[in-house]
Order: C-alpha cells, then sequence, then structure tokens
C-alpha cells in the first residue's frame, strides 16, 4: 500500500542531513537507508536525522534506524536526532537508540 | 631439534588461533567473516586458490562467498556431502581439499583448497590445523548468531515494554477531555504504532441512515476502501449512541514484508478502540451531567420566581375566611393564587395555572402576576380585564404557553362575585344547603387565541355559611404508581364531607388524603387551591 513518505538529503560542511516527512514504517526505513547509502562516503563522520515533519513511528522503522547507527558505529560515525516529536523522543529512548545516538536542539550544533 | 621446532610452531599456532578466533567474532556479518576466514586459511597453508561457499540449507544452491570468482569456475561435484562434517583429501586434484561445514542455522559452509605456493599437498601437520580452524570458525559462527539472537531478543523486549508503555500513554491520552478533539486522530497514530500496521481506518457510521458521520484514514490521502479491501486486517467495532464506530488495521509490517497480524494485536486494537468507547462514553455523561445541572439551575431559579409571587399570607376579610396553598412539584410548574385587597371592601381571589412546565411558565406566570396589578388598579371590568390579558400573554408568550385563569371580585358586605374563569377548571361553590355549583362561564384560556372572542362574566351572590373552593389540575389529576388519577369526583366528595372545617385545616386535610392517594407516586405537577366561607 503506497503512503506518501518524502526524504530530502543535503549534505554540508561533511555532514549528511536526512530530513523525512511522513510515516516511519517499513517502506519509509528502506528509504531511509537507501538515502543514507547514497550519500554516506568515506570520511563522513555524522548524519543528522531531521524527523520534525515525522511524527509516527513504528518498531520496523527503528529496525531501519539501527542499521543506520551500526553501519556508522563500523566507520567510526554517529548518528544525531533532531526535531523529534516527544511521543518518538520516548519511543526512541525506550528502544535503546540514544545508547548510540544522541538528540540535538538543531542541525547547525551538528554542522558547526 | 625437531620436536623443539615443532613446539614452537604449535605455540605460535595456538596465538595464531586466538587471534584468527577475535578476528572472526568482531566480524559485523557472515560475509566479513568469511572473508576473514578466507584470509587465515590462506595464511596457514601459504594456498592461493581458496574457494568459499555457503548455502542456506542442504538442498540449495552453493553461492560464492569472500571473493568475486565465478561459481561456474568452481568444481561443485567434489563438495557433494550429506548431513555431517565432510573433509575429503585430494591427491590428483588441481585442490588439495574439499570441506563441508554444517552450522548451527541449518546452513552449510563449503570450502574448496587449492595447490599451496610450492605445489606440495597438505601434511598431516596442516590436516590437524585445518580441522582446529574449522573449529574455530564453527564456533565464531555460533558466537555470531548469538549475539544475533541476543540483539534480536533485546529489541524485541524493548519493543514489548514499547508496546505496555504506549498502552498505557494512549489509556491516559485518550481519556482526557482536552484531547476530545483529537481523540481519533490520538487512537489511530497509537494503534498503528502498537501493531506496526501499514494504514489504519476509523470510520463512523450513522446507524439511522448508514451515512458516514466521520472518516479517518492513517496515514492521511489513504483511501478508505483500500483498506477495508485489503486482505490482511483486521477490525473491531462497536455501537453508542446511534452511531456505529469501526476501527480497521491492514498490512502488518515485517522486514521480510507484510503478514497476517496476530492475536495479540487483536488485543492491542480492542483494547485501544474499547479506551476510545470508554471516553466517547465519558464525554456523553459529562455532557448530560452539566445538562442535568443547568436545568437543575432553571428550575431552581424558576422555582424562585414563581415562590416570590405566591402570597405569604392573605389578607383577613371581615365575615369571611380564607386559606390558600402552592405546593411546587420538582418539576416547576406555573400555577399561581392570591387574594388582592382593591379597597372599597373589594377583594380580587384569583387562580392560574400555565400550560407546561419550567422558567418559561414561572416567567409567564410573573408577566400574569405584574399586569394583573397593574390593570387591576383601574377597576376594569373584568371581561375588559380578562381580555387585556389575554391580548398581553399571546403576544409575551411562545404557541405552546397559555394560562387558564379565574377571578372572582368579592364584595364583602354584599357577598356578591363577580366573575370570569378563562379556560380553567370549573370553580366549586357549595351552598349552604348542601347544593353544589360548578362556575365554568368565562372563555378560552389566556393567550390561546387572539381573535377577539369575547369573555364572558358571571354574577353569584355567597350567603353565610356558603363555600368558594378554586383549585388547579394538580389536585384531581394527581396520580398514583399504578397512574389512577385522583379524580373530580373524589376532590368533590372531599369537599362537599369536609367543608366545614376551617379553610386552612380543610386544605391541610385535602392535602394529606391526596397524598395518602397517590403513596410513593412523585408529584408531577403544582398542587394550587384557595378556599373562602362566609361565616
Amino acid at each position: 500500500m503506497s503512503t506518501d513518505f518524502k526524504i530530502i538529503s543535503e549534505i554540508h560542511n561533511e555532514t549528511l542531513v536526512l530530513k523525512t516527512d511522513g510515516y516511519i514504517n517499513n517502506t519509509a526505513g528502506e528509504k531511509i537507508v537507501e538515502e543514507f547509502t547514497k550519500n554516506f562516503s568515506d570520511g563522513m563522520k555524522k548524519v543528522v536525522l531531521d524527523l520534525e515533519k515525522s511524527k509516527v513511528v513504528n518498531s520496523i522503522g527503528i529496525s531501519y534506524l539501527i542499521e543506520i547507527v551500526e553501519k556508522l558505529i563500523e566507520n567510526n560515525g554517529k548518528l544525531f536526532f533532531t526535531n523529534l516529536d516527544p511521543t518518538i523522543e520516548k519511543t526512541f529512548n525506550i528502544m535503546g537508540l540514544f545508547q548510540f545516538a544522541e538528540k540535538v536542539d538543531s542541525i547547525d550544533s551538528v554542522i558547526k | 631439534m625437531e620436536q623443539d621446532f615443532l613446539v614452537k610452531k604449535l605455540s605460535l599456532q595456538a596465538e595464531s588461533f586466538q587471534e584468527g578466533f577475535e578476528t572472526l567474532i568482531k566480524c559485523n556479518n557472515t560475509n566479513e567473516m568469511m572473508k576473514n576466514f578466507w584470509h587465515l586459511l590462506r595464511g596457514n597453508f601459504l594456498v592461493t586458490n581458496i574457494y568459499l561457499l555457503h548455502k542456506s540449507s542442504i538442498n540449495a544452491e552453493w553461492k560464492i562467498v569472500g571473493s568475486e570468482a565465478n561459481i561456474e569456475n568452481v568444481d561443485q561435484s567434489l563438495l557433494n556431502h550429506k548431513e555431517q562434517l565432510m573433509i575429503k583429501y585430494f591427491t590428483n586434484k588441481k585442490y588439495n581439499a574439499g570441506v563441508v561445514l554444517p552450522l548451527s542455522d541449518s546452513s552449510y559452509f563449503g570450502i574448496l583448497i587449492g595447490c599451496k605456493l610450492d605445489g606440495s599437498r597438505l601434511t598431516e601437520f596442516d590436516k590437524i590445523t585445518l580441522q582446529i580452524l574449522l573449529q574455530i570458525f564453527s564456533s565464531a559462527y555460533n558466537s555470531f548468531l548469538n549475539q544475533q539472537k541476543e540483539k534480536k531478543l533485546i529489541f524485541e523486549l524493548n519493543e514489548k515494554i514499547l508496546q505496555l508503555n504506549n498502552l498505557i500513554d494512549a489509556d491516559i491520552e485518550l481519556s482526557r477531555y482536552d484531547k476530545q478533539n483529537v481523540l481519533f486522530d490520538l487512537a489511530i497514530e497509537r494503534i498503528v504504532t502498537l501493531t506496526n500496521a501499514s494504514s489504519a481506518l476509523v470510520r463512523i457510521v450513522n446507524n439511522s441512515d448508514n451515512t458516514i458521520k466521520k472518516q479517518i484514514t492513517f496515514p492521511k490521502g489513504l483511501k478508505a476502501e483500500d483498506i477495508l479491501m485489503n486482505s490482511y486486517k483486521i477490525e473491531y467495532s462497536f455501537d453508542f449512541n446511534e452511531k456505529h464506530y469501526l476501527f480497521v488495521l491492514s498490512e502488518k509490517e515485517t522486514r521480510k514484508g507484510v503478514s497476517s497480524f496476530s492475536e495479540l494485536d487483536e488485543l492491542l486494537l480492542q483494547a485501544i478502540s474499547r479506551q476510545v468507547q470508554a471516553s466517547i462514553e465519558n464525554e456523553y455523561l459529562l455532557s448530560q451531567s452539566l445538562e442535568k445541572e443547568r436545568i437543575e439551575k432553571e428550575l431552581n431559579l424558576a422555582a424562585a420566581i414563581q415562590q416570590r409571587i405566591i402570597p405569604k399570607e392573605l389578607p383577613e376579610i371581615e365575615g369571611y375566611k380564607v386559606a390558600g396553598i402552592n405546593i411546587p412539584s420538582k418539576e416547576v410548574g406555573g400555577d399561581y393564587y392570591d387574594c388582592i385587597e382593591l379597597g372599597n371592601g373589594k377583594f380580587a381571589l384569583i387562580i392560574a395555572d400555565v400550560a407546561g412546565k419550567g422558567i418559561s411558565a414561572a416567567l409567564l406566570v410573573n408577566t400574569l402576576n405584574a399586569a394583573l396589578y397593574s390593570y387591576l388598579e383601574f377597576n376594569l371590568p373584568l371581561i375588559e380585564l380578562a381580555d387585556k390579558l389575554n391580548k398581553l400573554i399571546f403576544k409575551s408568550s411562545p404557541e405552546d404557553k397559555y394560562i387558564t385563569f379565574f377571578i372572582a371580585v368579592l364584595d364583602k358586605e354584599s357577598g356578591k362575585l363577580d366573575i370570569v374563569n378563562a379556560g380553567h377548571n370549573p370553580a366549586l361553590l357549595l351552598r349552604k344547603n348542601g347544593t353544589l355549583e360548578q362556575i365554568e362561564a368565562g372563555g378560552i384560556g389566556l393567550g390561546m387565541l387572539d381573535f377577539g372572542i369575547p369573555y364572558t362574566g358571571k354574577n353569584l351572590t355567597i350567603q353565610s355559611g356558603d363555600k368558594l373552593f378554586l383549585y388547579t389540575d394538580g389536585i384531581p389529576e394527581a396520580m398514583d404508581l399504578n397512574e389512577k388519577e385522583y379524580s373530580d369526583e373524589r376532590m368533590i366528595e372531599f369537599f362537599k364531607k369536609y367543608s366545614d372545617d376551617e379553610p386552612a385545616e380543610f386544605i391541610r386535610n385535602i392535602v394529606d388524603d391526596l397524598k395518602k392517594f397517590v403513596g410513593g407516586a412523585q408529584q408531577s405537577d403544582d398542587i394550587t387551591s384557595l378556599f373562602i366561607k362566609k361565616m
């Protein structure tokens, strides 16, 4: 079943910024990993996931985010989350994502 | 000397095995592990052409791993095997050995080891080394699988904690009254998260005509029919207040694709739907409670208005005894009585009843009372007074409201009564000799119509020992628990039998008789009467 999930990627100062829009489920998770893989390059150490326009995430979506976290750890990189909805933040907390990724107030705070 | 060499070599090998094992268990995936194992084999045997193969089950096809070699170039017949570990050593082929290692996940690891750089075959020492390396790989692979299982278990455990947490949060959020406007959006977001549903639908249908009152899909923009027609779906519904509430989830997601929903998912859907139901019911009950509170306030106000205009005591009329009573019902009605001194030895005896109950009835009585006092000052003929009151009440009341009204102006000296009865119950005049007269003459109730139909009056004279009893329908129409009325007959009988009592006592007694008759039935209308007796 098609969904209206969208993702935009930008690279600023060797930091990959991924901005999502919509329900982060299986399809969306695949798209995020695909976008990450396409844009992530050697030497890049930081990836920021801006979830301002995503208010709902299910555990399949989270499993894709964990995949990105693992790939980044292999490359000595780190994942940052920004603009988290309180419900999503609580979800990530329970699922243990903040052990390996960090919540930041803005994209700029990572790019600097 | 040879022994020393062997010890040194074994010691070196042991360290190499340890390092090899550590390298393998640090791998992030099986491909990486096999690739590292490939290096380990090359380092130990000084062999260039080593092929690693893997197949997911005994009947699956071999696939090359760890290198980009073409499977067509590999002689797979060398790896014909059964379920157990197979190690074959070749002496006349381009390979030194062929190995098939069964792995703990029911997959198989195949190894073809080519010739050594110097063209020699594997020594006995190499063969032992190979067996140890296979054991190391098997242990590392098991360790890797266990790590994966552990990660999966932790993820699943966290997922269950998340589900429980979401369920509790959803219960709290859905029951909050300030979230009523987003109740269904909240519920739908929570339930898709809880169940990993790909999409969801909430549909509210009016039971009376099957029209859709409200419909929400998640994600927004999806067609409801696509969700309803999906073969992977579960649903739950309930009815409340003439509406049908339907909750549908479709396509449970997994990393491997869409699957059927589990029993747990159905329970979660039920739990959220029931919480929504409870929230809707609570909201309804709250609104009912507020409405009840509002009505009670209105009734209290109506009662206060009514009681303000009911006389607290009646004037004394020389040569007569007068008593009156008004017992308002729980649902405030619009009964009214009064005895007004007009001067020149004249007194107006009034009783009235507004059709309907509540604040509007009480306000109408208030209007009547105010107008009556004004008009009585002008000493108008009663038929003219009744006509003016009719016009006023007609203009100031809604269509379904009117007042039955009885007025008698008494000249205390002569005992003459000037009477108009505007649609009220007939007044009862009991002569001293026991003759009963029912005074009905007059016209329609005040405010009923304004066609200029004239009221007609009546003149009577009461003599010593005569009694006039005015009442509202709250007395004859009072009902017992079997809905049997007190009746005009019983009231008249009581009047005839006990009217010689003092007026105040008579009124007390008839009210007692009435209460005894109705028993435990609730008073549904005001009880009002006015009794006058000429001494």
